[in-house]
């Protein structure tokens, strides 16, 4: 290829990251705004970044519900791992009747529209009086994101030689050894990947908590999205708590690229 | 060599604590899921057929298939269908051809260094939380303050209200989807670019053949399979479709932007008519499973 071409094509890529990172540079930069700056018309292009009251305003109300965010969804995908990946390591390894049909099943209640379990999940979790606690949101968004869990450990489980495996059960190993110190350790950083997309989108997460919690227990997307309300939108909380809510994401995004494509749909296309 | 030997040794006595243990790996899965999405679902078809108001869960009405009846000719409720189709189709097909050719740009560029910086910048909107972009949106389009509008004035175009005017709305909302999937179909037309041997190309060109002859006979044949993957995993998202409209537009202004997760979940949560709201749910789900036993046949075969 020659180069009047390439440079045409780098242009071309500068355009399209610009059209793609450009709304995200623009909200970053109102969270260093005053309320003045951010409603100035002509916009103020550079805030001073050293304007931190923003912040200091947002956590200081609502630091509790970034900490609930933070704990139910460290917690949440500890448990969909717990359940996820044992079943994952039986669905390659075990021979069972009707093994397809399971696994279909699992990636097909993945597909499902959480609203259609939602006034049924409400009444049961009000019927115990567990509505508006962390406990309840943890169960949920595990229960919710394990067959992705599942469906992706799967195609992890699946890469690793099937002679290591028979090997240590020609050793000796119980099935339960055979997971634990052979497969497990083997698929680190495909759990590592597991464990990151879940996290995210247990993060990410509105609608469940939006009809499961109501004061104590909400979460940080609850409490961003209240932050704009017929009456009045609060911009520079907005733009602070954005800031905060996708940096997970964001740094997930630049670390794991590779993984992301295969991730999302659950194996099927590889990079 | 010596696990092969042995296969037919481990097989041959399948004790019953073997049995138990194998059993021990899976069934909580399933039990977890059976009790926290198929019994939830169920109970959400039996709802659908009672006249039912959530703050009096006690006192319910068996009234068969009326709810679905009565959707049926809801206004509100057409319109919504009609909204979720025309917003995923259209968001969908935006996707494919932006998403095309963001991956010719990055294909010829992917041995460079500066390529694969701008890549991994490009692909950040995909993963962040949707009501952060859809606010982040109504930020960058606010009639007042916003960004956007302050430009056009300065090219001497009035730009107009991009979430209240009843016509531009949908179109908007259609916009922000497709710039937050864009990058996702990008990135699957990418991996599927790159499987195309560079010889293909070469012989393309020793033939003369135009750029939409190679996209037509070479590209597109090559990626199909992934495009498809993309566009079911996309459906099904869009039919779920919530956190976006319930930051920036709340389905208005009227009914323009009405969707049919977000009517289900007014009617469930906002005026607590369950069984309505239930009777939407399942309709969703049947949609749902249409598009799922496809995507479940599809995803199972790429990833055999």
């Amino acid at each position: 290829m020659n180069n009047e071409n390439t440079g045409w094509k780098l242009a071309a890529a500068f355009v399209i990251t610009f059209i793609f990172i450009s709304p995200i540079i623009w909200m970053v930069l109102a969270a260093f705004k005053t309320i003045n700056d951010i409603y100035a018309i002509p916009p103020v292009w550079v805030p001073d970044f050293s304007y931190l009251e923003n912040f200091k305003l947002l956590l200081s109300e609502n630091w509790q519900f970034l900490l609930n965010s933070t704990i139910v969804t460290l917690c949440a995908t500890l448990l969909c791992l717990i359940f996820a990946l044992p079943a994952a390591f039986a669905l390659v390894y075990f021979q069972f009747r009707r093994q397809d049909f399971l696994a279909d099943w699992i990636l097909s209640t993945r597909m499902m529209p959480p609203i259609a379990a939602a006034v049924p999940l409400y009444m049961v979790f009000n019927g115990m009086g567990m509505l508006d606690t962390l406990p309840t949101l943890v169960l949920v968004y595990a229960g919710f994101n394990l067959p992705f869990a599942v469906w992706v450990a799967m195609s992890f489980f699946r890469n690793i030689p099937k002679e290591i495996i028979e090997a240590a059960r020609v050793e000796g190993c119980t099935w339960v050894q055979t997971f634990r110190l052979v497969a497990l350790p083997l698929a680190k950083s495909g759990i590592a990947t597991v464990s990151t997309f879940v996290f995210i989108f247990a993060w990410n997460e509105l609608l469940l908590s939006l009809f499961l919690t109501t004061r104590e227990a909400k979460t940080f997307p609850v409490v961003i999205s209240s932050f704009s309300t017929v009456t009045k939108t609060y911009w520079e909380l907005i733009s602070a708590a954005t800031i905060i809510q996708i940096l997970p994401p964001v740094i997930f995004t630049i670390l794991m690229q590779k993984h992301i494509v295969s991730g999302l749909t659950m194996g099927a296309v590889k990079n | 060599m010596v696990a092969t030997f042995n296969i037919p040794f481990t097989k041959a006595v399948p004790s019953d604590s073997e049995r138990a243990i194998k059993l021990l790996f899976i069934v909580p899965a399933v039990v977890y899921l059976l009790l926290l999405s198929v019994f939830p679902f169920i109970y959400s078809v039996y709802l659908s057929l009672f006249d039912a108001k959530l703050t009096r869960m006690d006192r319910k009405w068996f009234v068969g298939l009326e709810n679905y009846q009565n959707l049926l000719a809801d206004p509100l409720f057409l319109k919504a269908i009609q909204n979720t189709a025309v917003l995923t189709l259209s968001s969908i097909i935006l996707e494919i051809v932006f998403g095309f050719l963001c991956a010719k740009v990055f294909l010829s560029l992917r041995e460079m260094r500066t390529g694969q910086v701008l890549r991994s910048l490009a692909i950040l909107p995909m993963m962040i939380t949707p009501i952060c972009v859809g606010l982040m949106f109504s930020y960058i389009l606010n009639p007042t303050l916003g960004i956007a509008n302050h430009l056009l004035s300065e090219i001497g175009v009035q730009g107009p209200s991009w979430f209240g005017h009843p016509w531009i709305a949908l179109p908007t909302v259609i916009f922000i989807n497709a710039w937050q999937w864009t990058p996702f179909m990008m990135l699957l037309m990418l991996a599927g670019l790159v499987s195309v041997p560079s010889s293909q190309y070469e012989a393309a060109e020793l033939e003369g053949a135009k750029w939409h002859h190679v996209a037509r006979w070479i590209e597109i044949p090559a990626i199909r399979d992934v495009i498809l993957i993309g566009v079911i995993l996309r459906v099904i998202d869009n039919l779920k479709l919530f956190d976006l409209v319930y930051v920036t537009t709340r389905g208005g202004p009227g009914d323009a932007t009405e969707l049919v997760t977000f009517f289900a979940y007014r009617q469930d949560f906002r005026f607590f008519q369950v069984g309505y709201g239930s009777a939407a749910a399942v309709i969703i789900l049947l949609l749902s499973i249409v598009v799922t036993t496809v995507a479940v046949a599809y995803l199972r075969k790429a990833q055999r």
